[in-house]
């Protein structure tokens, strides 16, 4: 990054430059500004507050207490660690899986590649609410194709109620949520893997490295920046994981699917605590910021 | 080379393309239970052993999903006149012809997806560019706070949201669902990491040459920027398409509604009708499975990760 | 590059269309910053209530819960014609709801000021929630003249306030799947003619008998944003508990023989506990043949396309298994609620509405029938030469078995949810006594805290 000290320009150039940067940034700035930051301002204002519904109701001043409530609350702390296993589980697997059948299908003939890809992408295109009900009826407890199959290849013995116990709905919910993340990786992969420069991976090879080290040595450096986008997109992707658990499993058995998105969601329209789902928000999104903070600053230390 | 070594090659290659073909199966099996589902009886949907294959075909999904709701096919307002009536209702000033209301919400997912792609790309390469090149006061803060809000989820901010939406009289329209999405400032992040890659000398030259800013933005920083416009595309529309919580908040008439979320709202007393689904989740991927399948090469070609750094 | 500039640019065409066409449609409500008054008297301040059908004009909202046909649009638009005929001037609008996003949709109404003006569905939302928050009118005016006073009361909340205008009621039962009951010789412990059981006990030998040839008989099922009735009525029937008081103020359900009810529905032969469904899967899997029973069951399931009619299989209609032989069903009664959004011709059309709905013996037959549930009060020739008049009468026979409506308990959403969190935690082993005391201090909180907002 060209780092360029505003003191070394001359006061007329600063205020040139001022001023046409913010015009450059205007459009975009009305809409985070109205759409995001202030709707942040007021979350934290509310968070302060017992907010609920009632008509005419006033909310009154609580100070911290929210807070406090917040990290006494067993099914918060539960979302708060199930949050964070669907985002460590979900995006190194999404990488890897991706890459490695990104670099197995991009020198295929075209139509195969194509195909692949397509197929690959095509759980992101349907849409997630169909996507989850035909998983839905995968899992199914007692007529489901898993079960079927499982039983009948004798790989387990009696049914399995993948979405009513505690023990598997996590998994059954990441699983979904990794068809329906590899697709835009895939693609990315496939073609940042065609725009390696080919004299480079043809020196290392009259060089007599082994395709391996052509791949990590050649490749790999190359496709780091796809790479890191990749990162970025599947976390934010994880994060929003909603509509999955929404329709299947409402948060349960026993709160084992319940993340801190669906938790603020059902604390505010099915509890009507509004501050104190405000202060659940607060907290993810300090969480998150810390999270993207460290990110970026990674990446910045990578290139 | 022995022909020992070769064979294991041969043997590993295979496999991995058994696992690849395997993993492939599990990802087009939803869709084929979806396209074979929307023509299936009802008792047969909800048959206690799986069928394969619809044993009887029918079109009952597709009448129920035409017959059950109407909508007028698209409507055009007379811009802002919502502030002006009294209850903020919008004044219609032409309106399509009244069919079945799952074309109107194919419409309305299409149009979503459509415009919150375009503003996005719009908005965020302009700011992107600047904060990657142009050195003004408040820079440094901005950034910070672009990057901590990069990956803040809707959910934080549901109820300010939704009042807010009420005072700019947004309520029950689709720019409800639209304009938060352009507010969510990744777009801006990703456009600053392509723009960086951008050297200084070329926009000097253009200055020098006496280009307005404007000029020099068109002209010569977005074609260099592309790559990176075509990736944020993407990433925006499938993400607008998919959106299922905002619409599920926001849009509550018929005429708004997204296709998943008008399906349902088509559903019973006594849970739901799997066969009816189906056969709108049929119709709305089909259209954009074939626009992904048409434009695939270019999707692809488009997007290099190559400029994006830190 | 020629192709995909053209695409581009018809993409890029079309949305400018479009944004002009903003696809997005009337129907808001009234001046936001006005917020509904809870001091004023839930009364329009306006003048009589207009006898002159002219006088009325406003645009309203309708939002229709999936009760029998009322989101089936022809039905209902049907009937907004018939008023029309008469106040012309008044215009309808639909938002319909289902039952597993539908109380969120109207909550998130309601925090963006853009709340239905009317609302067709029960009392546990329309009195114990949105009625309770103070959001609805009070109808007591609008109540036709020999409608059932339980119905009534069950509208009715503590300060007398009548949130919900009933139109229909049922009583929610149990089914069972007949040839398979009379497969395992399973009949002998059921009455027949009156639709009961023997006894628990002989309800609890039929279900051994059952699962003796059949795997799945019936299930506790543990989520949902409705159909607790089901297990509910279950257990509490079972050894004679109750869920709540009998002021309906405070949740009770950790009583003993409700204890004793579902250590007995874990421990026998081929009921399980799920976690991973909801009443409406139990009745799909009840009408697939996968389960023998359902307990969620009802008559409008009876006469569904996907559920009862798919059915290959005798659907026989029961009453809850008592010791006493004198079971208590839940009822179902849905109606009309009006919420105050702050403008008088509002609240007066829509009060119209719903008195025009219900008063005219003639139209309120309509909509009955259009629910598919019995009347609120006594009326002539319902489903008289309707496909359905035969299955009417049969599951008729079950309706006087209702009883008190205690789903007005404040707090009953959160004490839903507690019901099915606690209901897990018992499939899962936990100690039934233990966790329904949990689930009754969850509940109980979630009233005081009610009562106190």
């Amino acid at each position: 990054m060209a780092k360029s000290k505003p003191g070394s320009m001359s006061r007329a150039l600063v205020r040139r430059e001022t001023i046409s940067g913010y015009l450059f940034l205007l459009p975009s700035l009305v809409f985070f500004l109205t759409f995001v930051v202030y709707p942040m301002v007021m979350c934290v204002i509310t968070s302060l507050t017992n907010a609920t519904m009632s008509a005419g109701g006033t909310s009154d001043f609580i100070g911290l207490k929210n807070y406090v409530d917040l990290f006494q609350d067993k099914t918060f702390l539960k979302a708060l660690v199930n949050t964070v296993i669907i985002v460590v589980v979900s995006v190194p697997t999404v990488c890897v899986f991706s890459l490695w059948v990104g670099a197995r299908i991009y020198n295929m003939k075209n139509w195969a590649c194509s195909a692949f890809r397509v197929i690959f992408y095509l759980p992101v295109v349907t849409g997630s609410v169909a996507v989850t009900v035909v998983w839905k009826w995968i899992y199914h407890y007692y007529n489901g194709v898993l079960n079927y199959v499982g039983t009948n290849l004798g790989l387990w013995e009696k049914n399995i109620n993948w979405l009513g116990n505690s023990q598997f709905a996590l998994g059954c919910i990441i699983l979904i949520l990794f068809t329906t993340s590899v697709g835009q990786p895939i693609v990315l992969y496939v073609s940042a893997l065609g725009n390696v420069d080919q004299t480079l991976v043809e020196a290392a090879q009259v060089d007599g490295a082994t395709d391996l080290q052509v791949f990590w040595q050649v490749k790999w450096p190359q496709i780091m920046p796809t790479t890191l986008y990749i990162l970025v997109i599947t976390t934010i992707n994880s994060f929003q994981c909603f509509a999955l658990i929404q329709l299947l499993t409402s948060g349960g058995p026993e709160h084992a699917t319940d993340t801190v998105m669906y938790y603020i969601y059902y604390s505010a329209f099915t509890l009507y605590k509004y501050g104190y789902a405000n202060a659940m928000g607060v907290i993810l999104a300090l969480c998150i910021a810390a999270l993207s903070a460290v990110q970026f600053k990674l990446a910045k230390s990578d290139s | 080379m022995n022909t020992g070594v070769k064979r294991t090659s041969v043997y590993r290659t295979i496999t991995l393309i058994l696992i690849i073909v395997v993993a492939a199966v599990i990802f087009l099996f939803p869709l084929y239970w979806i396209l074979t589902g929307a023509f299936k009886t009802p008792a047969s949907v909800n048959s206690s052993t799986p069928e394969w294959w619809p044993s009887e075909w029918t079109m009952r999904n597709f009448n129920e999903l035409f017959s059950k709701r109407s909508a007028p096919l698209w409507e055009l307002h007379v811009p802002l006149s919502e502030w002006f009536t009294s209850d903020h209702s919008q004044v219609v000033l032409l309106s399509g012809p009244v069919l079945p209301a799952a074309f109107r919400w194919l419409i309305n997912t299409v149009f979503m997806s459509v415009a919150a792609m375009v503003l996005t790309c719009g908005t965020a390469a302009l700011a992107g560019y600047a904060l990657a090149k142009k050195r003004f006061i408040g820079r440094a803060v901005l950034f910070s706070l672009i990057v901590c809000a990069m990956a803040l989820p809707k959910q934080v901010i549901l109820i300010p949201l939704l009042r807010e939406m009420d005072g700019l009289h947004l309520t029950n329209t689709l720019w409800s669902v639209i304009f938060p999405v352009v507010g969510w400032p990744f777009g801006v992040f990703l456009m600053k990491q392509f723009a960086e890659g951008i050297p200084g000398e070329i926009l000097e030259a253009a200055r020098i040459d006496g280009g307005g800013e404007l000029k020099t933005f068109t002209t010569i920083v977005f074609p260099m920027i592309k790559p990176g416009v075509g990736a944020l595309a993407i990433f925006t529309f499938i993400n607008t398409w998919n959106d299922y919580f905002m619409q599920l908040l926001m849009l509550t008439g018929t005429n708004v509604l997204s296709m998943p979320l008008g399906i349902s709202k088509m559903m019973g007393e006594f849970g739901q009708d799997y066969g009816l689904l189906m056969a709108g989740a049929a119709l709305a991927s089909v259209p954009i499975i074939i626009v992904f399948l048409v434009f695939q090469k270019y999707f692809t070609k488009g997007i290099t990760m190559g400029a994006v750094k830190g | 590059m020629k192709t995909i500039r053209k695409a581009l640019a018809l993409v890029l065409a079309l949305c400018i269309v479009l944004t002009l066409a903003a696809c997005s449609t009337g129907s808001k409500d009234p001046d936001p910053t006005k917020a509904p008054d809870p001091t004023k008297a839930p009364e329009p301040a306006q003048s009589e209530p207009a006898n002159e059908p002219a006088g009325l004009a406003a645009n309203l909202v309708l939002a229709t819960y999936p009760v029998g046909k009322m989101t089936d649009e022809a039905t209902v638009k049907a009937l907004i014609a018939d008023f029309n005929a008469v106040y012309p001037d008044v215009k309808i609008d639909l938002v319909y709801l289902d039952y597993t996003n539908g109380d969120q949709t109207v909550n998130g109404m309601i925090e963006a000021n853009n709340a239905p003006d009317l609302i067709f569905e029960g009392p546990e939302r329309l009195v114990a929630n949105w009625g309770a928050k103070g959001y609805l009118v009070d109808l007591k005016d609008l109540i036709p003249a020999g409608t059932y006073d339980v119905t009534v009361g069950s509208c009715t909340n503590a300060e007398g306030a009548v949130y919900e205008l009933p139109v229909c009621q049922t009583a929610h039962c149990m089914g069972i799947n007949k040839d398979l009951f009379t497969q395992a010789d399973a009949m002998q412990y059921i009455n027949e003619d009156t639709h009961t059981w023997k006894s628990t006990s002989d309800f609890l030998k039929a279900v051994e008998a059952v699962a003796a040839i059949h795997p799945n008989v019936g299930v506790v099922f543990c989520g949902g944003q409705g159909g607790d009735q089901g297990n509910r009525a279950l257990v509490t029937n079972m050894y004679g508990g109750h869920y709540t008081n009998d002021s309906f103020t405070r949740y009770e359900a950790n009583c003993a023989e409700n204890v004793k009810a579902l250590q007995a529905l874990y421990d026998v032969n081929g009921i399980e506990f799920d976690s991973g469904i909801v009443g409406g899967d139990e009745i799909n899997l009840f009408c697939n043949g996968t389960l023998a029973m359902a307990t969620c069951w009802n008559v409008g399931a009876a006469k569904s396309d996907t559920q009862g009619k798919t059915a290959n299989f005798e659907i026989f209609p029961m009453a809850f298994p008592t010791e006493s032989g004198d079971p208590v069903l839940q009822g179902g009664i849905w109606g009309f609620g009006i919420f105050d959004n702050g403008d008088a011709a509002k609240v007066e059309a829509a009060k119209a509405f719903a008195k025009f709905m219900t008063e005219d013996e003639a139209q309120y037959k309509k909509i009955v029938e259009a629910t598919g549930y019995w009347a609120t009060r006594d009326v002539s020739g319902l489903y008289a030469g309707d496909e359905y008049e035969d299955l009417m009468t049969e599951y008729g026979k079950l309706v006087p078995f209702m009883g008190p409506y205690y789903q007005i308990t404040l707090g009953w959403p959160e004490a839903r949810t507690a019901w099915w969190n606690a209901l897990q935690r018992i499939g899962n082993g936990g100690d039934v006594q233990t966790e329904l005391d949990a689930f009754a201090a969850e509940a109980n909180a979630a009233a005081e805290a009610a009562e106190a907002g």
